[in-house]
């Protein structure tokens, strides 16, 4: 490849820094560590205003974000290193976990605009009570998230999957005055709990089969064939329950609309995003020692089949954008399973940016819309009157959502369909253009309601700075990539 | 002399309790006790496993054992944090039973 002077001055700052040397475990340290100074300084120092600490962790992961991108990666996925065999620092993590930092900087903005909702549903205490913690677990979770992209060992992925989840079931029911919080919150925790139950079992099983917590030594173990295949495939399927409630694959999706609709918006667009995006990283790890056996491939085209069909069917009648967004985001990890299938690692990927971009648009335009009118599809009613800006930028996330070109969202479906076409997966392949038509349907009436139907109230809605920019800058991304894919093609090659 | 299919049977009950009250019971306590249960069968999968897998110089397989201890400190702060919002429901609805909690619909 040719070096371009861009990328040469780029590889000098690069070789310079090799000085300084950051690994990847420290990354994960510093933003542990900016997690409990945030803390802390919520603990003793009472009097200031609380946005300053969102705003301090917004800029510490930003740091942390650039550093991310001066850690060589390991050169072979199955190459440990660090925390003895438990980790790795090949470049698929390494991106992944510059998603999870994107992902919650873009979350903790959402916050921020969130914050008067969550300061109302304490009444009584004092003015800001709870702000700190609301602003301060999201960076716990974005540990784990970057834990768990890097996690290569079964007791490693229990264990940080398990600081995500624990982290999610106190925001989801983090207003919980709110009884439809709270109710969200309860539904969560048992279901969460009830999948962590069968990863547990599952994992069992696979260790009594193989002896081995180890992804890399289990794909040895499964390739001898004098081994006995039914227990770790008991096991795999066990596993495959569990992961298949964290990516919401029918048929563990049931806690998925009454969640969704329940939480804080923030933590649901969090909970869309951060949470699918590390289960499908963690699926895509633990199935690569499975697909050795035929069994598994044909169970995970079935819970496409199935995802793809009940998720873009049960979106068709949703008159709430919450819980329209909710069934969306079931439908989209149908798609998302179709690249499994073909192990396309790369379309994968791509889907996911692209899901993280159209999805986060989505959210934070509706925060923003939501204390204004509400969160129901009638409330957007000549939004295009009201605010042009915000219902230009959910235009974009819609159509980008439903699949139209010149957006993200195009190309990502694109390279799915692609994979499938490659590995001759026709039943897929029809399913899913189908069901996209579907998708134009209830995502356009979003678009409709915006554009031409007629608004009760006419004041204009005001969007702060900072939102602002957030929302602008995922506007032009979602275009971006939509026009020229390369540079996230590129990142996992490179 | 027990067998590793004896210890893998009880675990197996143990599991399949732990789920039917997870699905069938309608008291969130009583809900939470089951889960607990599903994840100690599991645990006892992972000790049995472990303590009949020897190798070559006569010790058990400990990988499972020391992930049995992960497994006991996660699912406790799991719980700590399940306690907690049944006190949040408690104080708000007076109830534990899930019949009562089911506003959010289709």
């Amino acid at each position: 490849m040719k070096e371009t002077p861009h990328r040469a001055w780029l590889q000098d700052l690069r070789d310079s820094l090799q000085m300084i040397m950051i690994t990847a475990p420290e990354l994960e340290i510093a933003v542990l560590v900016l997690g409990m100074v945030i803390l802390m300084v919520e603990a003793f120092a009472t009097k200031i205003d609380k946005r300053i600490l969102a705003f301090a962790a917004i800029a510490g992961l930003a740091v942390v974000l650039v550093a991310s991108f001066f850690v060589a990666p390991s050169p072979s996925p199955a190459q440990a290193t660090g925390f003895w065999n438990f980790y790795t620092a090949d470049r698929f993590s390494i991106f992944f976990k510059q998603f999870a930092l994107l992902t919650t900087i873009v979350v903790l903005i959402m916050m921020t605009d969130y914050a008067p909702v969550v300061r109302s549903s304490f009444p009584g205490a004092t003015p800001q009570a709870g702000l700190g913690e609301f602003f301060a677990l999201p960076i716990f979770t974005c540990v784990g998230l970057m834990y768990l992209v890097s996690a290569i060992d079964f007791v490693f992925i229990f264990v940080s999957l398990e600081l995500v989840t624990i982290s999610f079931y106190v925001l989801v029911s983090f207003t919980r005055r709110n009884p439809i919080t709270l109710e969200a919150g309860i539904k969560y925790l048992v279901l969460s709990a009830l999948s962590t139950a069968f990863l547990v079992y599952g994992i069992a099983w696979i260790f009594g089969a193989t002896g081995q917590t180890n992804l890399h030594r289990l794909t040895q173990a499964l390739a001898n064939p004098a081994m006995n295949h039914s227990a770790a495939l008991l096991g795999m399927v066990l596993v495959l329950v569990a992961l298949g409630f964290k990516i919401a694959a029918v048929p563990f999706q049931i806690w998925v609309p009454d969640v969704y609709q329940g939480a804080p918006t923030p933590v649901t667009a969090y909970l869309s995003v951060g949470s699918k995006a590390a289960g499908f990283v963690v699926l895509l790890r633990v199935l690569q020692p499975f697909l050795l056996l035929p069994e598994t491939k044909r169970l995970i085209i079935l819970i496409a089949l199935l995802t793809l069909i009940y998720g873009n069917l049960a979106a068709l009648p949703q008159a709430n954008l919450k819980r329209l967004l909710a069934y969306s985001s079931i439908a989209h990890a149908g798609y998302l399973l179709i690249g499994v299938v073909c192990f396309d690692v790369r379309a994968v990927t791509f889907y996911l940016v692209a899901y993280l971009l159209m999805t986060l648009l989505s959210f934070a335009v509706l925060i923003i819309v939501a204390q204004q009118a509400g969160e129901e599809i009638s409330d957007f009613d000549g939004l295009a009157r009201r605010s042009p800006f915000l219902a230009f930028a959910m235009l974009i996330g819609m159509v980008s959502l439903a699949g139209v070109p010149f957006t993200a969202g195009f190309l990502g479906k694109f390279y799915i369909f692609y994979a499938a076409v490659l590995q001759r997966q026709i039943m897929l392949v029809v399913v899913g253009v189908i069901t996209v038509g579907c998708g134009f349907y209830y995502y356009l009436k979003v678009v409709r309601a915006m554009y031409w139907q007629s608004a009760e109230k006419s004041d204009k809605i005001p969007v702060n700075g900072l939102s602002r920019f957030a929302i602008s800058a995922l506007i032009i991304s979602t275009i971006w990539l939509g026009i020229y894919p390369q540079p996230i093609l590129d990142a996992l090659k490179r | 002399m027990t067998t590793l299919g004896d210890y893998l049977l009880v675990s197996g009950i143990l599991f399949s309790i732990g789920f039917a009250g997870v699905m069938l019971r309608r008291n969130l306590i009583v809900i939470l006790m089951s889960l607990e249960l599903m994840l100690n069968a599991a645990n006892l999968s992972l000790v049995a496993f472990s303590r009949f897998r020897v190798d070559p110089n006569g010790l058990p397989n400990y990988n499972a054992q020391v992930f049995v201890f992960f497994v006991i400190t996660v699912a406790a702060a799991e719980v700590a944090v399940g306690l907690a919002l049944l006190v949040a429901l408690f104080r708000a609805r007076q109830t534990t039973d899930v019949k009562d909690i089911s506003s959010l619909k289709f």
